[in-house]
């Protein structure tokens, strides 16, 4: 008699047993708290921004004649287009607030150091892929804020020496925003940069499946009870859970606070104010604060910095192997980030 | 450092970025609500107007909340910075320890808008009372009412009238678009005016028995001629000898540039059977666009520039008036600086006007050329200049030839024809110098008043059906079918009067005009009918 089973497991041949071995992976104690789960926070926004952004780009229609009227088709006319567009505005913003989260907490607790330095590498690519794709997606709207925010991001990409002129090229498509400008933020926005997040972010999940989840053991914690527990079941439905609480949040701000539209794209018309998305907030004060090149320069620095701290931090603890340093230092740059963010929110210029 | 501390170094971090980013957001969301103007803007009401705004929240609040949507809320001005009087100025009068004046003239404005209100000075519309001396005026003053009070001739029950008001037609339809001439009660029972207070450049009066005169109520309030107040009629004239009324457009006391950019605004005045202008504008292209995209005219926008902040459709705002790419965003207070054409005589004028704005009508070319200082073909550059924003130089060029050959067929054909013929009759003796006593007097009034702006209007702005069916077409059949036949009988009366010589010249006159070749369609056949049956009556008699 032809059994479904055995015709699947002939030619799919993972059966239970090796199912089991992939999903009891021992999971750390620790993360039966809810708030050390939030590293798979922006794997689920991922996905929530791959699905709404396939819808969007159904009607999308990347060219500076059609983009703007193609968005407002989409938040106006549309079936639910408004609560499409306004799940992806917000996911977007929960996505680097979550990305932001995780990575304090890897890098207050340590867990970048030793096997994981190349780890946190990944991570810190997935940090500024993020940023980027959320800085090629404010643009795509082709309002007028989004446009000078574009323009602005080239202009300063061009104060880097020697090569900056060469990259602004490469992301306007040309000298000045022109009519490539859109359709190359559009590639990079839907495809370049999702995909290769997507394939960053499995990276990342195999090193940690490889190497492990970064043991925490507090003191108020049991001696006697298991130090691991599976990850299925339990941690799966932690991880549920948190997304089904996600989706209702981002639903709630989808509807309450919906993604608008301001005037459109006036190339001749500089507005009074121009704002980039939040999550730049911080590089356009500090912009703000020193000369082009000179900012330019220092953050490029900042981010090499973050990029070599498991290496440079290991340096320090081989010179003094108790010291803390980190932890002072990260206090320092989380204060500083959020300080300019906040500063330049609160002021017009 | 132990795990734990750790642990609420991240808690105390993560809590800080949260609440960092929802005020961030909070931040996002007030400035997308400005930007699109949703947000309620600040309203500052200044120390000096405090009491007022408290005071009238009670007794006035429609006009207290109209304020606060008002650019001049968000910006501090209050009730007295528009509303404050000079001492010695007729309708001041003090209000709670301030000197106040009800009604807020160009002088008023002029304080803030020096030079909007100078440009409004020199407009049509600040001369719109001429009126009060003009046939229109005459119609309402006398045809339809009477200059004086009317008594009664039956008691209307519920009511005990002891007169009319004759001028009552005057005071509620002509003068609340042209403007009245404000006016105070006296103590003597009639009224007080500008003529009778003589005011100096500073708007006080220099005539002080009439000062005198003037009849108070009991906190010291001067009382308006309810005649000639409440009055926002554009051409206002004021107690303090100025002209005009900024809330004509600007509506009191919010003050709305959107509500003025729109065609509705202009409506109060501009439209009816004599000078449909809004009706003509709906029935037009452009009119038609505003109505399908009012939604993208950028109505709230500071900035109002044609070809910049919107293209969606011109407004009469902003052809006559608003700034434009083109002009380098230019808006005029005098909506005459665009127009190259009045129609508003019997027969069009070109737009030649002198220094103080009059349509020159001098007919001799050097005296002419000396009187001009601003031409209509000036005046016609500048409106094209608002067509260009939209259309290519050959569409409006071609237009304007259109719109040109319009005004002269009528003027040609229908207008100087009936003046000529008109003159005629007066000068003839065949009718009076009184207007409207004979039934000529209406027709031709009909056919140049109404059916002859209606076309001209219809054709400078494009209505077709204004032009044709509404204008050219009711002119002809009022011209063919009854001003001419009741210039013939008028004619065939005075014969049989013994006025046959009188009544030949006018006939000559008439037949004159016929003979001209887009007359002679008219009697043609007729003429050759008549001729051919008095042939064949000779030829039976024979």
């Amino acid at each position: 008699m032809f059994s479904l089973q055995a015709w699947i497991r002939e030619r799919v041949p993972v059966g239970p047993e090796q199912l089991r071995e992939l999903t009891n992976e021992p999971v750390p104690n620790h993360l039966k708290k809810w708030w050390w789960c939030l590293g798979g926070t922006p794997a689920y926004l991922f996905v929530v921004q791959i699905v709404t952004g396939i819808l969007l780009a159904f009607y999308y229609k990347p060219a500076p004649q059609t983009a703007y009227e193609s968005v407002r088709y989409i938040t106006e006319e549309a079936s639910f287009g408004w609560f499409i567009r306004g799940l992806h505005k917000w996911a977007a913003t929960l996505m680097v607030a979550a990305v932001v989260l995780h990575q304090m907490r890897v890098y207050f607790t340590g867990a970048y150091r030793k096997p994981r330095e190349l780890n946190w590498l990944v991570g810190m690519c997935l940090l500024l892929l993020t940023l980027v794709v959320g800085f090629t997606g404010y643009s795509l709207v082709y309002e007028q804020l989004s446009y000078w925010g574009a323009t602005v991001g080239a202009n300063i990409t061009d104060s880097v020496p020697v090569v900056g002129v060469y990259m602004k090229q490469l992301l306007l498509g040309g000298e000045v925003y022109n009519d490539n400008t859109l359709s190359r933020f559009f590639i990079l926005h839907a495809a370049v940069l999702p995909v290769t997040m997507a394939a960053l972010i499995a990276l990342h999940v195999t090193l940690i499946r490889l190497q492990g989840v970064t043991e925490f053991h507090f003191k108020d914690e049991d001696p006697k009870k298991a130090k691991f527990f599976n990850f299925f079941p339990e941690h799966l439905l932690t991880e549920l859970s948190i997304g089904l609480v996600l989706m209702i949040l981002l639903s709630v701000l989808a509807t309450v606070l919906p993604a608008e539209m301001g005037p459109k794209a006036d190339p001749l018309t500089t507005p009074e104010v121009i704002k980039p998305e939040w999550f730049f907030y911080v590089a356009f004060r500090w912009l703000k604060l020193f000369t082009g090149t000179l900012a330019v320069l220092s953050m490029g620095l900042v981010v090499f910095l973050m990029y070599a701290w498991p290496f440079i931090d290991a340096q320090i603890r081989k010179w003094r192997p108790n010291s803390e340093a980190s932890v002072w230092i990260g206090i320092a740059g989380a204060l500083a980030i959020i300080a300019l963010t906040v500063w330049e929110a609160s002021v017009a210029h | 450092m132990s795990l734990e501390f750790k642990r609420g170094v991240i808690a105390f971090l993560s809590a800080l970025f949260l609440v960092s980013l929802i005020f961030v957001q909070w931040r996002e969301v007030t400035r997308r609500e400005a930007e699109s103007g949703r947000s309620k803007a600040h309203i500052s009401v200044p120390a000096s107007s405090k009491a007022c705004v408290d005071c009238h929240t009670q007794s006035t609040p429609g006009l207290v909340a109209h304020w606060e949507g008002s650019k001049h809320a968000e910006r501090g001005v209050g009730c007295l910075e528009c509303h404050q009087a000079q001492k010695g100025e007729i309708d001041g009068f003090d209000h709670y320890g301030l000197h106040i004046a009800t009604v807020v003239t160009p002088n008023d404005c002029a304080r803030c808008h020096a030079e909007i209100a100078g440009e409004f000075g020199g407009s049509h519309h600040a001369k719109a009372a001429n009126i009060l001396n003009s046939l229109d005026n005459l119609l309402a003053e006398v045809v339809e009412g009477h200059r004086g009070p009317i008594d009664p001739h039956s008691p209307t029950p519920g009511r005990a009238f002891t007169h009319a008001n004759g001028m009552a037609s005057v005071n509620t339809g002509c003068q609340q678009c042209h403007g009245s001439k404000v006016g105070l009660v006296s103590s003597d029972g009639g009224m007080l005016t500008v003529d009778d207070f003589k005011p100096g450049p500073d708007g006080v009066p220099t005539n002080l028995d009439a000062v005198a005169k003037v009849v108070k109520d009991q906190n010291g309030k001067p009382k308006f001629h309810s005649s000639t107040w409440p009055n926002t009629g554009i051409g206002r004239i004021n107690l303090d000898g100025s002209l005009g009324s900024c809330s004509a457009c600007h509506s009191r006391h919010d003050f709305s540039p959107r509500r003025a950019r729109q065609p509705e605004n202009c409506g109060k005045c501009h439209l009816g059977p004599d000078h449909p202008q809004k009706e003509i504008y709906e029935e037009s292209k452009h009119g038609v666009a505003f109505r399908d995209l009012h939604a993208e005219m950028n109505l709230d926008g500071d900035s109002w520039v044609l070809g910049k902040d919107y293209t969606a459709a011109p407004t009469c705002a902003s052809c006559h008036m608003s700034g434009n790419i083109r002009n380098g965003g230019r808006i005029t207070h005098d909506p005459g600086e665009r127009i190259s054409w009045t129609n508003r005589p019997p027969v069009s004028l070109a737009m030649d006007t002198d220094l103080e704005h009059r349509v020159v009508t001098e007919t001799d070319p050097e005296k002419r050329r000396a009187l001009v200082a601003d031409t209509w073909e000036a005046k016609r550059t500048r409106m094209q200049e608002v067509c260009s924003v939209c259309h290519s130089a050959e569409y409006v060029n071609n237009f304007y030839k259109q719109y040109d050959d319009f005004v002269v067929l009528f003027n040609e054909k229908f207008a100087k024809p009936g003046q000529k013929i008109m003159k005629a009759l007066l000068d003839n003796g065949l009718r009076t110098k009184a207007e409207f006593d004979e039934e000529v007097e209406w027709t031709w009034y009909l056919l140049w008043h109404h059916e002859g702006r209606r076309a001209r209007h219809g054709a400078s702005m494009m209505a077709p059906d204004y032009a044709h069916w509404h204008g050219m077409f009711e002119v002809a059949e009022r011209f063919y079918m009854e001003l001419l036949p009741q210039v013939r009988e008028m004619c065939a009366h005075a014969k049989e009067d013994g006025m046959a010589a009188e009544a030949d010249n006018v006939l000559a006159v008439v037949d004159e005009i016929l003979a001209r070749p887009e007359h002679q369609w008219y009697e043609r056949d007729v003429n050759e009918l008549k001729a051919k049956r008095a042939a064949e009556q000779n030829a039976e008699k024979k």
